[in-house]
């Protein structure tokens, strides 16, 4: 009785509400433009001249690329991190306000019901990671059209494991008013260890790491799933990998699956 | 399911080959014995009620009666903790999806889209409800018609006031043309001719689509037209019957007085302390049986000004039935004028 068309109708319906939502949400939109300007225009470019090959002793590091180009994929998965964990404050919302129910009684699987929603979320927050490629010619990178593709598919998974992950924290937190504090304790941290700013060791290689910081926040950084999301992205656009290339998609495919089962079981209690 | 013919009504659909005979449909929704608890406070205890096809049943009780947790449970929203409930012929604990698919519901608090416009609240619903594209907007169109917000489709429903939100909802909950419309406290917070406007809508459309509807309230007043009203409290039926039924059997008779002066209203109550004031003049006692009003009359017929009876209302019924009010003490003083007969909204 209930065909794929159906079904896919249901999702479809789910998605779009969320798409409008989104594109009705100035203080979201104001959010995805402004934070890639502050952290590419004042970050990088104030960054940009001490990003340079030091002199350890004996050694020489060279470093093939600008502060501008390192920061640059890591400031798309800061975009996509905030728009994805923002999500949240969507579930939670459908909740307290009573919007939930509306789905609830109807004929749609559970399931499916969480996936649209989770797709909405993941799509604008992959169109707020790709607000920062525009920016790309000005960061100096240049992408072809086989890398932006590439890019937009690590986008949109890495935006997929985010908003699950935001779904879960909505099942934890019973109110809006916690939740802003809540979501910075969370992001900036994984942002700032995830060697998005700093690279893990001047030299770009991982072999004088231990040379130039502490061992805990080597192991911090290492441990950061955001590390290798980051990492992925970078290799993508800039073509610099600071860990094996396929660790990226493991991780990023990783998570999307976990938080989704997470999700799912969190919402299918609800 | 399978429908059982009952003798009496074999004779009368031979009688009348064309007539509906009511045994052979199947119950809207059957709730058998079905209990609900909150830790270890029961909400529902022990709920059993049958609502033929097609007819109006109202379920009246005091806020934490229990009528929000049956409904929860009819649409799928809560299990039951014992018992059985089937809606349009399925289980809600075996078949949720077939059930969802049959009903349409109403909340008590809002649950539609306040950052979107009307139309597109309603084109959500069609796609949740996997109908086809030009069925959504021929049917959106419809209910939007029927409560008369053609002119306000386009607009973002967070401008809407209370009472459009809800006619709103009232026409969402259509649009996938259930057989049964599930109705929780639906004119709750709205202005007396809201509540109205929306009553209307709800018994047109009874009469043009052959739907079933349950409404909780706990306005007296809205149940008066239902087929059936069942008076639950503490999570218990109490009473079930058609409202003249329940007058007849509970009611009391009352005997509205306004007496000619002061003195002689404190005569009256001096004389009858069950008797209730109501307004700053007259008084209402419970008039009983005639040898009540005899003697009344007997006594003060040279200190009234006007007399006469008001026949019981729901309102009586509900009070001689669980000994209290319906409504929170904040709006006791027209509770009780209320329960003593001045009638006041819908009739």
């Amino acid at each position: 009785m209930s065909s794929p068309i159906i079904l896919m109708r249901g999702v479809y319906g789910v998605w779009l509400r969320e798409i409008m939502r989104a594109t009705r949400d100035r203080g979201q939109m104001i959010g995805g433009v402004s934070r890639p300007l502050i952290w590419l225009l004042i970050l990088g470019v104030g960054l940009n001249p001490y990003f340079r090959g030091e002199v350890y002793g004996e050694v020489r590091y060279v470093i093939p690329y600008t502060y501008l180009q390192f920061l640059f994929p890591a400031v798309i998965v800061l975009n996509i991190m905030y728009t994805s964990i923002q999500f949240a404050v969507s579930v939670i919302w459908d909740r307290e306000f009573g919007f939930l129910r509306e789905v609830l009684v109807s004929p749609m699987p559970r399931a499916l019901i969480l996936l649209g929603k989770v797709l909405g979320g993941s799509t604008v927050a992959m169109i707020h990671g790709g607000l920062v490629l525009i920016l790309a010619r000005f960061a100096d990178v240049t992408l072809s059209l086989e890398q932006m593709a590439m890019a937009l598919g690590l986008m949109f998974v890495l935006a997929f494991g985010l908003t699950c992950f935001g779904v879960v924290l909505a099942a934890r937190v019973r109110s809006f008013e916690g939740f802003g504090v809540f979501s910075n304790t969370i992001i900036l941290p994984l942002y700032f260890t995830s060697s998005s700013v700093f690279p893990l060791d001047p030299a770009l290689t991982r072999t004088q790491t231990a040379t130039a910081y502490p061992e805990w926040l080597v192991f911090l950084v290492q441990i950061n799933p955001i590390t290798y999301a980051v990492d992925a992205l970078r290799g993508v656009v800039i073509g610099f990998n600071q860990f094996p290339p396929s660790y990226g998609p493991a991780v990023i495919c990783t998570m999307a699956l976990v938080f989704f089962i997470m999700a799912l079981i969190d919402f299918g209690r609800s | 399911m399978t429908p059982r013919r009952g003798s009496d009504n074999g004779t009368s659909s031979a009688k009348h080959p064309n007539a509906k005979v009511p045994a052979m449909i199947p119950a809207a929704v059957t709730v058998e014995d079905v209990r609900a608890t909150y830790g270890t406070k029961a909400a529902l205890d022990g709920v059993s009620l049958t609502i033929p096809r097609g007819s109006s049943f109202a379920l009246l009780g005091p806020n934490g009666a229990g009528k929000t947790t049956l409904v929860n449970i009819l649409c799928t929203l809560r299990r039951p903790d014992g018992g059985r409930a089937v809606v349009a012929g399925a289980d809600v604990l075996r078949q949720p999806t077939k059930a969802r698919r049959s009903i349409g519901v109403v909340f008590q608090d809002s649950s539609l889209d306040d950052r979107l416009s009307a139309w597109e609240n309603l084109e959500f619903h069609g796609l949740v409800y996997g109908l086809a594209p030009k069925i959504r907007r021929e049917r959106s169109a419809t209910v939007l018609a029927l409560v008369e917000l053609e002119d306000w489709r386009d607009e973002i429903v967070r401008s809407f006031s209370g009472g459009m939100r809800r006619r709103l909802e009232i026409a969402r909950a259509l649009l996938h043309e259930p057989e049964i419309l599930f109705l929780d406290e639906p004119t709750v917070g709205l202005d007396a001719q809201t509540r109205q406007r929306i009553w209307q809508y709800l018994d047109q459309l009874r009469r043009e689509r052959e739907l079933t509807v349950l409404t909780t309230t706990h306005y007296i007043e809205e149940v008066e037209s239902a087929d059936m009203v069942c008076i639950i409290d503490h999570g218990k039926i109490i009473a079930q019957a058609p409202p003249e039924d329940l007058k007849a059997r509970y009611g009391t008779r009352w005997l509205h007085i306004l007496p000619r002066d002061a003195a002689a209203t404190k005569a009256i109550l001096a004389r009858y302390p069950a008797a209730q004031k109501l307004g700053s003049h007259s008084l209402a006692l419970p008039a009983g049986d005639d040898a009540v009003t005899d003697a009344f009359l007997a006594e003060f017929r040279d200190s009234l000004s006007e007399i006469r009876f008001q026949e019981p209302t729901l309102e009586s019924v509900f009070l001689s039935l669980t000994g209290r009010e319906l409504r929170d003490r904040a709006d006791g003083q027209r509770d009780a004028e209320k329960a003593a007969g001045k009638r006041g909204g819908r009739r």
